[in-house]
């Protein structure tokens, strides 16, 4: 299984970056994807407003929400979340927030 | 020279994974219920694959199964041999065999009699049937390169949909194949987004889009009756980045157009195309017939993809068996039509960051459009340049073929991506305009692990950039 | 000549031809047997001209990326078919209008076209024999009907100058092959001839459809110029 070793703790992510085990997650965890995958050195509140928000949905439905609700929850326009998150919404917002990887050609 | 033996390289050798097929059982999926979207059934699924294959084999597929000469001249037009140029298993011909070698004996002649001859084999059971998923859909992207560089004319990116087609009659394919058919099946679009969910994310673009323009006048019409255009987008712009239909929203506003989008049939991207499967292509493709034939347009125009546009404007009729009515377009020929005839105006400095275009296979090598994106560009863009090899000789972004689905497969294309990397840097330019959502996804993933300073664009947010919006007054 | 020799070349021959051209006949039935599908949609090009430019690939080096980065290659296989047809055209001037191999220069020149067909042949078996990629797919077909024609050009080059009071054995080996040679083909995949233009008709036709092919004829260019463009 692929990992990505950073800082001295090895997380298993599979070929695409995201988390294996999901439920593995923690806000240790989503800052070390952040710094891996996103080339993020540090986490803002605004950033942590998106990630929690993910999470928790997940948590709830056990599905990633649209970039909508995202916009929505935080109040950040769609241009925000792209700032925030370069991969944009789903490959790097929900990412980060250690959900596994959304179906589809994308 | 090494003599290496004869068999897959073992870059990719995903086992039979049938987990989320087990669980759509489970949970009654209505798709797996009813029979259309077919599962892995342990069984001598070898013979269902000979029998498949006998019946299906059309004209234009056995002479591309014959006319073979074993030349090898199509292997150097391959990025999948190009960036492995130690592996034969990269290269057409050799991938084209694993199925023609089936044809040879047991449909063609001399490899009945004689199969060791001409090299003729079978396949024994789901091993072997494995073995050919992962040839088919772990190593090819379907990109015609091949077909267009070979002498005798063989259709090796056609042979290659046509054995994925009969695997997907068995179930037998990559997870993804079978999660985004079930979600197609099921919702009508690739990426399950509900009605409420379009419905509500098309409502904000348009509150968002008002906000910006400082008018009520500006819409997205869904389901209005009557109008010239139907226009139909990509699941990805309401999942993940809706603001190409903002773009799009706001130059048919400038433009004066009369569109809508329908409520159901908006998805123009088909699956059926990369899982071989021409009963989904027919479904998805007929709802958006019958959105358009509803809502009484007189025009189809389609979101940039590559291989939407190639399922909704070509194949999709095909697949159907519907006859064409409607002008059918993509909507980089629309706006070229608004530049060309003064409905819309732009100013290119907005744009002044080199820009290079990179043509999808789905477009140029299966369809008609190089030189309208072109034209569309050198009006928007301050510095437009090629890349080379460019038009229908240009590389695939290596994620074509549904390849972005299949997360098994990644290492092996972002390996061989180095080819389309080197041609990506040798452009200078900063920004790589495409007219496909699959190879926005594609070229990012090479820009990313290769760490070209680029990023991708598209052709509606270039022209929405450079959009010269008329005063209130002036409307 | 002895009567051994006359029939090889004139009834076993006949008698070949009409085998091949029943297996053929076979052949089409069989292709014509697998469906096509009717394509509903406007074309955006022409079916006729896509078709035609399809078709007359072999004649248009320029057309393919490949024959262009490899033009020796396809110069091979001009010289290799060539050959092939002298050698072809030689089994029916020798029966049937032999005064045309008693022009020394004509002789010369069927001479030098198969024998430089030869020197192809072998070289394109060495690169079956050595090239990883070739190796790794051709078959035993592949290889024999090399070999196969490589001796027939040798039998043949000895032969045009057709004299059997000089030692009979070229003409009976050249005859004789050719005979083996028509029973062999439509079980080979030498036959390609035969698919060419049905391989190309269709991949034209669709593509024409499309406009995809024949390309613009603006001068377009799709291929690096300098070092600066190369990647």
């Amino acid at each position: 299984m692929p990992h990505i070793e950073i800082e001295g703790l090895r997380i298993e992510v599979n070929e695409e970056g995201f988390l294996s085990h999901p439920e593995e997650w923690n806000e240790e965890t989503a800052r070390l994807l952040a710094k891996a995958e996103e080339n993020l050195d540090e986490l803002t509140a605004e950033h942590w407003a998106v990630v929690k928000f993910i999470r928790e949905y997940y948590l709830e439905k056990n599905l990633a929400p649209m970039v909508r609700k995202m916009c929505q929850a935080t109040g950040f326009p769609l241009m925000k979340i792209y700032e925030l998150f370069p991969s944009g919404p789903a490959k790097g917002a929900c990412k980060v927030a250690g959900l596994p990887k959304p179906d589809g050609c994308v | 020279m090494k003599r290496r033996k004869a068999g897959p390289s073992g870059v990719v050798e995903a086992p039979l994974d049938v987990r989320t097929q087990a669980l759509a059982k489970e949970e009654e999926r209505p798709s797996v219920k009813d029979g259309r979207l077919k599962t892995y059934e342990p069984g001598d699924n070898a013979a269902r694959f000979l029998d498949l294959l006998g019946r299906r084999v059309s004209r234009s597929l056995a002479v591309s199964l014959t006319a073979c000469v074993h030349c090898g001249l199509c292997a150097e037009s391959c990025h999948y041999f190009l960036a492995r140029p130690d592996d034969p298993t990269m290269t057409p011909v050799w991938k084209a065999d694993q199925v023609r070698k089936i044809f040879k004996r047991h449909i063609d002649w001399t490899g009945r009699i004689a199969p060791w001859w001409v090299k003729a084999g079978t396949v024994r059971n789901d091993e072997d049937l494995n073995r050919l998923k992962n040839i088919v859909f772990g190593t090819c992207s379907a990109c015609r390169r091949c077909t267009y560089n070979c002498p005798m004319g063989v259709d090796t990116g056609l042979l290659v949909r046509f054995t994925r087609g009969l695997l997907t009659e068995l179930g037998i394919v990559p997870e993804g194949v079978f999660n985004v058919s079930r979600d197609q099946w099921e919702t009508g679009n690739q990426m399950a987004v509900t009605e409420q969910d379009y419905l509500e994310t098309l409502e904000w673009m348009r509150d968002e889009l008002r906000t910006e323009l400082g008018t009520d006048a500006v819409d997205i019409p869904v389901d209005k009756k009557g109008c010239d255009v139907l226009y139909t987008i990509n699941p990805r712009e309401i999942k993940f980045d809706p603001r190409s239909i903002a773009h799009a929203a706001k130059i048919f506003h400038v433009a004066g157009e009369s569109w809508t989008l329908p409520k159901w049939g908006w998805d123009q991207t088909n699956f059926g195309l990369f899982s071989g499967d021409d009963k989904l292509g027919a479904f998805v493709a007929r709802n958006v017939y019958e959105a358009a034939e509803r809502l009484r347009v007189k025009r189809i125009v389609i979101s940039e993809c590559g291989h939407g546009y190639r399922s909704t404007r070509w194949e999709g009729y095909t697949w159907a068996g519907y006859d064409q009515k409607l002008p059918t377009e993509s909507v980089v020929v629309t706006l070229k039509r608004y530049l060309e005839t003064g409905r819309i105006s732009v100013d290119p400095s907005r744009n002044a960051e080199a820009v290079t275009f990179h043509d999808s296979c789905n477009i140029a090598r299966s369809g008609d459009l190089v030189e309208e994106p072109r034209e569309v560009l050198r009006r928007v863009c301050a510095d437009f340049r090629e890349m080379f090899p460019n038009r229908r000789e240009n590389f695939c972004c290596t994620g074509g073929g549904g390849l972005l689905s299949m997360a098994e497969y990644r290492p092996l294309r972002l390996e061989v991506a180095k080819i389309k990397a080197d041609q990506l840097r040798a452009t200078g330019a900063k920004l790589v305009c495409t007219m496909c959502h699959n190879c926005i996804d594609g070229l990012a993933d090479v820009i990313k692990h290769y760490k070209l300073p680029m990023r991708v664009v598209q052709v509606l947010e270039l022209v929405s950039n450079a959009l010269v919006v008329p005063a209130k007054s002036e409307k | 000549m002895s009567e051994f020799l006359r029939i090889l070349e004139n009834e076993v021959q006949i008698a070949a031809l009409v085998f091949l051209a029943l297996v053929y006949a076979g052949r089409l039935i069989w292709i014509f047997r697998f469906k096509t599908r009717k394509d509903r949609t406007f074309a955006a090009g022409s079916e006729g001209a896509g078709a035609g430019y399809s078709l007359m690939n072999i004649a248009m080096p320029g057309a393919m990326e490949s024959t262009r980065k490899r033009p020796g290659f396809y110069v091979q296989f001009i010289i290799f078919h060539a050959g092939v047809a002298a050698a072809i055209a030689g089994t029916f001037i020798i029966p049937y209008a032999p005064g045309v191999f008693e022009v020394r220069g004509i002789v010369l020149l069927f001479q030098a076209v198969i024998a430089a067909a030869l020197v192809v042949g072998l070289l394109r078996l060495v690169r079956r024999l050595t090239n990883p990629v070739l190796r790794e797919i051709s078959s035993p077909d592949d290889y024999f009907s090399l070999v196969l024609l490589i001796v027939w050009f040798a039998a043949g080059a000895l032969a045009v100058p057709n004299r059997p009071e000089k030692g009979e054995w070229p003409l009976i080996l050249y005859f004789g092959l050719t005979a083996f040679f028509l029973v062999y083909v439509p079980f080979s995949k030498i036959c390609h001839y035969l698919y060419y233009p049905f391989s190309r008709f269709y991949l034209g036709r669709s593509l024409g459809h499309r406009g995809a092919i024949p390309p613009s004829s603006t001068g377009k260019r799709t291929t690096a110029r300098t070092a600066k463009e190369r990647a």
